[in-house]
């Protein structure tokens, strides 16, 4: 007679899984799949093997960058990511500011940090509600997306656009930050504030949303690293690593800030970094309000070029920066830049290669979505199926960002 | 002329028809599972800062789901490839009709011997565990345990409707349903022995007309029960077989059209007779009242629990089927055990 085990201190990892296998194809066109096809190998209802068919919302923009001029790319390099795209833009400018060499005014600098903060929110918000929705919690989905509303509304006032801003420019900003702008940007730190509780209490805290994402997509410090996780992913496996510490751009170097690190490396740290983040985003804007230098917005270089009575008429009554003529199709000297910025997602690297022309001879993206489709493969594998769409949202993994 | 209004009068409230057909069966309960999920919509609303239903009708939307059910009853019913077609068309039939079918045993008040519209029937509806006559479509003295019976067979064709449309999606979601329905089964059957031992009886009518509500007398019972009806009819957090993230709609995902309707209509007319059934036997039921009135007082009670449940979608998302099934067996089962003997102990001592 063998001994039967006891079914009372059994634990669940201990179960004989009768083996069940088939395959589903999650996506494109499934509610828990987002802009890409997962190819999900099921063994009962642990996933064997979960592959990315990535590539369904690919956009050629390294191939294009190759035949537009360098101001034109810019709307297109943040297309992949429109609800991160200050930093989409931001990385792009670094570099070709890097083969022009400019210097940009303090106050500009100050300004994209802004801009870039008010963009992490926004989209770490978004993130946030996808994840929510992903686990049937119809209210962190609305909340999500409502309280981005907030800061997409901040970043109209200051861009002019909701989400497809388009607001640096080589040698500075697009426009300057008005005493109206900064009162809306208070109000909304005050609110964000008050939510942050009732996000905890409903969201973060609540048992079901805990059982969802503790221990699940457990990522250690040493796979972190050797699986190429970047930014809140990373940082919620316990590395502390943040381009905006290490090699700080715009004005990060003169602004006093915390870079939240979780040991767990399960989904919950990872969204607990996120939040984190979210409030240390409010400083940094608390910070940059307090402290923007006065001056110009753009490289004296380029504001001069601007006719005086276009100055006069844009500049000094409404803040806004009338393109020179120059920029419509600029030859940049020959050479190639590296720039590298923290995004919302994670380290986002652009390889610049200029040919004397007005057109790049190479642009290279490596997005932080890119990135993580190892990531996700990786964490999937031996996952429950449920768990699927937790890791997915909790990686804040984005598709069109991974496909460019 | 008043013999034909005599008859008409006595056909319509033929407590049969009139518990199946008007009130609360079919007109009434599919009203108020239209008003259900437009109280849903309008909670979760409130809840996530948004206005919910609006334009149609003057009051807050409500004509809303009126308009969306004829709309989603009139588009065309797409047969996919590959599957047996009378088969795919009669199977989401099964589980609504299986959801809304044990409501003939569920007495929902009782007859007084003068002065009701329904005294005319007391004799043909006598129920002699209560010496009263009840307002039910077949009175019985198991009504407690039939209801549940014929319940239970609402997950066996949920199965059947995820076979029958051969989709993947639907055939996990029937998986998730067939290991869901032992854990609750169990839960909500245990709970109501537990209720029968204590109240000496197998008749809901008697249940309440003892005058001690089921939750006063044996709250263990009612919580378990009441956690085995959100699991039972897909409520948050427990609405695991129709995950939309994960299996799209379970095994409603190949339905579109009058289907779909009849597809997802089962969970909620599952959640409105379970309702009654809680009002009746954990609620206190219609009593001290009797007649209609009293049967208004248990729809009122039953309403109640309709609305929590649904509004349970705006505070919880849905755990995983692991979870649930642990849940339910590592905790709720001891729990389920405890009102046993609390029922035993509440039986001997207290009700007679």
């Amino acid at each position: 007679m063998t001994a039967q085990p006891n079914v009372f201190t059994m634990d669940a990892t201990q179960i004989d899984i009768v083996p069940i296998e088939g395959e589903l194809n999650v996506g494109p066109q499934h509610p828990g799949s987002g802009h890409l096809r997962i190819y999900v190998k099921l063994n009962g209802d642990i996933i064997e093997k979960a592959e990315l068919d990535v590539g369904y919302v690919h956009r050629s923009v390294e191939k294009l960058a190759e035949v537009r001029n360098y101001m034109h790319l810019i709307p297109l390099v943040e297309r992949p990511a429109i609800l991160d795209s200050i930093h989409m833009n931001l990385g792009y400018i670094l570099a070709l500011e890097k083969i022009m060499g400019v210097d940009v005014p303090d106050r500009a600098q100050y300004l994209r940090s802004l801009a870039a903060e008010i963009n992490r929110i926004a989209s770490h918000l978004y993130g946030t509600g996808i994840l929510a929705v992903f686990l049937g919690h119809s209210t962190g989905f609305m909340w999500g997306f409502g309280d981005r509303e907030v800061w997409v509304e901040v970043l109209q006032a200051l861009t002019g656009a909701r989400v497809t801003n388009s607001y640096i420019i080589p040698g500075g900003v697009r426009r300057d930050l008005t005493p109206t702008i900064k009162e809306m940007i208070e109000k909304a730190i005050r609110y964000q504030r008050k939510r942050i509780p009732e996000w905890k209490r409903i969201f973060l805290n609540n048992p079901n949303i805990r059982a969802r994402l503790e221990n699940v997509g457990v990522m250690s410090k040493e796979q972190a690293i050797a699986w190429g996780a970047v930014g809140p992913n990373l940082r919620g496996s316990g590395v502390y690593y943040d381009v905006r510490k290490f090699e700080p751009y715009a004005a990060y170097d003169r602004l006093d800030f915390e870079i939240p690190v979780y040991k767990e490396g399960d989904a919950y740290a990872r969204v607990h970094v996120r939040f984190n983040e979210i409030e240390e985003s409010m400083k940094i804007i608390e910070q940059i309000i307090k402290e923007i230098p006065q001056g110009n917005i753009l490289s004296d270089r380029f504001f001069k070029q601007i006719p005086p009575t276009r100055l006069k008429k844009h500049y000094e009554t409404h803040g806004k920066i009338v393109f020179p003529g120059y920029y419509a199709s600029f030859r940049p000297p020959k050479g190639e830049a590296i720039s590298r910025v923290e995004a919302a997602r994670g380290e986002l690297v652009y390889y610049l290669n200029s040919d004397g022309s007005p057109k790049p001879y190479r642009l290279r993206m490596v997005t932080p979505s890119y990135r993580t489709i190892y990531v996700f493969e990786q964490l999937a594998k031996g996952a429950r199926y449920a768990d699927l769409v937790a890791i997915y949202g909790s990686l804040d993994y984005f598709p069109p960002e991974a496909d460019r | 002329m008043m013999d034909i209004l005599q008859d008409i009068k006595y056909v319509i409230f033929y407590p049969s028809f009139f518990v199946m057909i008007i009130f609360p069966g079919l007109i009434a309960g599919g009203l108020f599972v239209l008003f259900a999920i437009w109280f849903e919509r309008k909670i979760a609303a409130r809840v996530q800062m948004r206005v919910g239903p609006y334009y149609v009708s003057r009051f807050g939307g409500i004509a809303q789901l009126l308009a969306d059910a004829i709309r989603v009853a009139l588009q065309e019913i797409i047969i996919p490839a590959g599957v047996n077609p009378t088969l795919y068309v009669i199977a989401p039939i099964f589980p609504l009709l299986f959801a809304f079918l044990p409501l003939a045993f569920l007495p929902i008040g009782v007859i007084p011997e003068q002065g009701s519209v329904f005294s005319a029937y007391y004799h043909s509806f006598f129920d002699p565990g209560v010496n009263m006559g009840v307002i039910a479509a077949l009175p019985t003295e198991y009504s407690l345990i039939a209801v549940l019976a014929v319940e239970a067979a609402y997950p066996i064709f949920i199965i059947l409707q995820a076979w029958a449309t051969n989709n993947r999606f639907a055939l996990v979601g029937a998986v998730r349903e067939a290991y869901l329905s032992v854990a609750y089964d169990v839960l909500i059957l245990m709970s109501v022995i537990a209720t029968a031992v204590e109240y000496h009886t197998l008749d809901v009518a008697k249940v309440v007309q003892s005058g001690i509500p089921g939750i006063v007398a044996n709250p263990l019972a009612a919580f378990v029960f009441f956690v085995g009806l959100i699991m039972a009819t897909s409520r948050f957090p427990f609405e695991i077989v129709e995950a939309e993230s994960e299996l799209v709609t379970g095994p409603a995902t190949e339905y579109s059209g009058l289907l779909f309707l009849l597809a997802m209509g089962g969970s909620y007319f599952g959640t409105y007779v379970y309702a009654l059934y809680f009002a009746a036997v954990f609620l206190g039921g219609w009593y001290p009242l009797s007649g209609f009135p009293g049967a208004v007082i248990l729809f009122l009670k039953a309403a109640v629990i309709v609305l929590f449940s649904v509004f349970l979608r705006s505070v919880y998302g849905r755990y995983r089927i692991d979870q649930a099934l642990r849940n339910s067996w590592r905790l709720l089962l001891p729990v389920a055990l405890a009102s046993i003997v609390l029922g035993i102990v509440g039986g001997w001592l207290w009700i007679r």
